[in-house]
């Protein structure tokens, strides 16, 4: 039994030695990394190219492509797994914007700072969303904006002030003809509502948590902020109450449509709804920045980060190849490509300058460099996402009228404060800020 | 003397033979209850390992017993688990004794009936939330049009409409199986005695509730126990109909469980609580079997 097992070993190796592949992978001197990321259609396309052109320039690493769930909870749950068990691949991950501060905290990506990253050259909100204690974990591949979309033929001028875009949204709604809605946008309980949220909070000047680490969520500015939301809903009532169950695509449906008058959402629908084919608003709409409060004097025009990051899994053997790897793909070139194939938001301000780049985003620059800028990552830590999950139960209970604006802030506040408590958040964090 | 031996004999015996179907269980049944439990006493956040993984006594029941999504969750299991039990045995009821007569076709009706029944929960659940979603729905219509509603709503924007797409899914998905296993239960009761009341002048009603019903209980109890822990690890159904929305207020045990397990990551809390709902199905089944007597086997007593 163990001799013919000893023999069939041998028989291996000489097949091995026999064929190219395997004695590729027995050579341990190779440098290979495995990319884990979105690969699906043009995307896919777009990577595999850009990786091929990679090895070229790096004889010396080999690139293997390891497809993961394009769902990102999903994405989130098998890296989790993974990293617990220390498996060194994927050496890259791709990371959702609000992940890497859980990430960094459990030591599952390494910090960049030693490979002298040019942080100058990213927008800096995108690298403040990547940075933990004080070091960077994560380079910013391609950015994600919360828009607002506004019909041209019934709003032809920008609106200044989230006031302005509900009376224009009325006076829209009334006209004769006009559309059902006024305002569509995303308000399931998911983390889609937070990110609006988000918004307006900025808008009327208020945060979740504050720099010195305080939960602010329920402070007056935020009261006031949900209160606004609550009476797009049912006292202005530019807000059909089906947002309440609507994700991304289904306000996009609406305004596609031609049903309604605003929508928030991502730069993404832009493509779909610039074809005469498919939409009934092609060359009839307009984007730009969610415009402040016009009440509130600290509040400031904001939109939601979102978007994909480029992390060093901890337990690679090549760390130093995984970080050309990175800066490769974020370099001006690959974004500028990335632009053009797939529509995605470079993260590097200076391309915004680049006339190659007005083609590939069909949005006037300017408009996008402005939201951009205006971006406000949701709270950095390595709770958020449980954090989220009670933003979301509480928003949701406000906004379907179960609790008053109030009320249901006081209990997010109490319930993150004790999250914080339980997860032994300040100790870690005064731990981290001393390191 | 000699024959306590050739007992114990005979019973070392009997034991070796139920060895390997006892290994089974205790592998697939056992041991993961077992790990579960151990689980469930440690502070185990997979996605915070600062914490470590420290034993914990009884912390994470504590922080149960405190928790009010919990027995929120809770709530709203129980009353989906009567609500809907309710509604599948009355109707199944009446299903059975209508399949139960002699009429052309019954093969075909019988067959007709169990058509929901093998439908996915989870397409079921889809083809539910699509019938009432949007304001243009094929329910808002129909209401609509029949006058019973001025217009169209949101359904799942409040607590009370949002069960009412979850129950009638259940219903209409489970139904046919109560009302089969009711039906099973109509065939054993003996024509005979409907005969006799018959001729002593016992009309449709009396003869229901004097004949049919007594003997059906055994089958109505054998149903309940099934549908009852059916009711309380509800899931799937809910996940895809309200997602425990509005809020929390229709969300159920398991899906507080999963998303504690699944989506944050608390192994330790998530543990803690899959032995809690553990234990209640546990305690319900024990309540049926001992209580009131379901016989789950052959045996006569």
């Amino acid at each position: 039994m163990l001799e013919s097992l000893v023999r069939g070993r041998d028989l291996l190796l000489l097949a091995c030695a026999a064929s190219l592949g395997c004695s590729r992978a027995a050579n341990k001197r190779e440098t290979v990394l495995t990319f884990s990321g979105s690969a699906l259609g043009a995307e896919g396309t777009l990577v595999a190219k850009q990786l091929k052109r990679f090895m070229q320039l790096n004889p010396d690493i080999r690139v293997e492509l390891q497809r993961t769930p394009d769902d990102a909870s999903q994405r989130h749950q098998l890296y989790v797994q993974w990293l617990n068990a220390r498996v060194g691949n994927p050496s890259i991950l791709q990371l959702d914007v609000v992940w890497t501060p859980e990430f960094a905290a459990a030591g599952w990506v390494l910090p960049l700072d030693r490979f002298g990253p040019a942080k100058a050259e990213f927008f800096a909100a995108t690298i403040a969303a990547n940075t933990w204690a004080g070091k960077v974990y994560a380079l910013p591949w391609f950015a994600d904006v919360g828009l607002l979309y506004r019909r041209t033929d019934l709003v032809p001028r920008e609106p200044r002030t989230l006031e302005e875009v509900v009376d224009d949204a009325q006076s829209a709604m009334s006209r004769r003809g006009g559309p059902r809605y006024g305002i569509v946008s995303q308000g399931a309980r998911y983390e889609g509502l937070i990110t609006g949220f988000v918004e307006y909070l900025g808008a009327f000047g208020g945060q979740i948590i504050d720099d010195r680490g305080e939960v602010v969520v329920n402070r007056p500015e935020a009261v006031r902020a949900l209160e606004f939301m609550r009476d797009e809903l049912y006292r202005t009532r530019v807000a059909p109450l089906d947002v309440l169950t609507w994700h991304e695509e289904e306000a996009r449906f609406a305004f596609q449509n031609g049903n309604a008058v605003f929508m928030r959402n991502w730069p993404y629908p832009v493509a779909a709804m610039s074809d005469t084919a498919q939409s009934k608003v092609a060359g009839k709409f307009a984007v730009s920045p969610m415009p402040a409060s016009g009440t509130a004097p600290a509040g400031h025009s904001t939109a939601a980060l979102g978007g994909a990051q480029l992390a060093i899994n901890a337990y690679t053997e090549f760390p130093d190849a995984a970080y050309k790897l990175i800066a490769y793909l974020t370099a001006p070139e690959q974004m500028l490509e990335r632009a053009q194939a797939v529509g995605q938001y470079p993260t590097r301000p200076a391309l915004y300058d680049d006339a190659r780049l007005k083609s590939a985003i069909a949005i006037p620059l300017d408009n996008a460099r402005r939201a951009i800028e205006s971006a406000t990552p949701r709270p950095v830590t390595p709770i958020y996402t449980e954090l989220s999950e009670i933003l979301q139960i509480e928003l949701h209970r406000a906004l379907v009228r179960q609790a008053a604006p109030r009320a249901a802030l006081d209990a997010a506040a109490a319930k993150i404060n004790a999250l914080i408590e339980r997860t032994g958040m300040r100790k870690l964090m005064a731990a981290a800020s001393k390191a | 003397m000699r024959k306590t031996s050739r007992l114990g004999s005979e019973a070392r015996l009997g034991w070796s033979l139920v060895a390997p179907a006892l290994s089974v269980i205790a592998l697939i049944a056992i041991f993961p209850l077992g790990w579960t439990f151990w689980e469930s006493l440690h502070l185990h956040e997979l996605r915070m390992p600062w914490l470590g993984k420290p034993f914990i006594g009884l912390a994470n029941y504590a922080e149960i017993v405190k928790d009010p999504r919990f027995w929120g969750a809770l709530g709203h299991t129980a009353f989906f688990t009567v609500v809907s039990i309710s509604l599948e045995l009355l109707i199944g009821l009446f299903l059975a004794l209508a399949m139960n007569r002699v009429f052309r076709g019954r093969g075909f009706v019988r067959a007709a009936v169990l058509v929901p029944w093998a439908i996915p929960t989870v397409v079921a659940a889809l083809l539910w939330r699509f019938i009432f979603e949007s304001q243009g729905g094929i329910a808002n219509a129909l209401l609509v049009r029949a006058g019973i509603l001025d217009q169209p709503m949101v359904w799942f924007i409040e607590t009370a409409t949002a069960w009412v797409p979850v129950i009638l899914a259940d219903v209409w998905k489970t139904t046919p199986f109560v009302a089969l296993l009711l039906l099973a239960g109509l065939q054993n009761i003996d024509l005979t005695l409907y005969e006799a009341a018959a001729v002593d002048g016992a009309n449709a009603w009396w003869q229901l509730r004097h004949i049919t019903l007594p003997l059906l209980k055994p089958a109505i109890l054998v149903t309940l126990i099934f549908r009852t822990l059916d009711g309380f690890r509800v899931f799937d159904l809910i996940y895809v109909l309200t997602g425990g929305g509005p809020g929390t207020s229709t969300e159920p045990v398991a899906l507080y469980t999963f998303n504690a397990l699944l989506q944050n990551l608390r192994f330790g809390y998530g543990s803690a609580l899959s032995v809690v709902i553990f234990a209640i199905t546990f305690g319900l089944a024990l309540f049926y079997v001992r209580g009131l007597g379901v016989r789950l086997g052959g045996e006569e007593s």
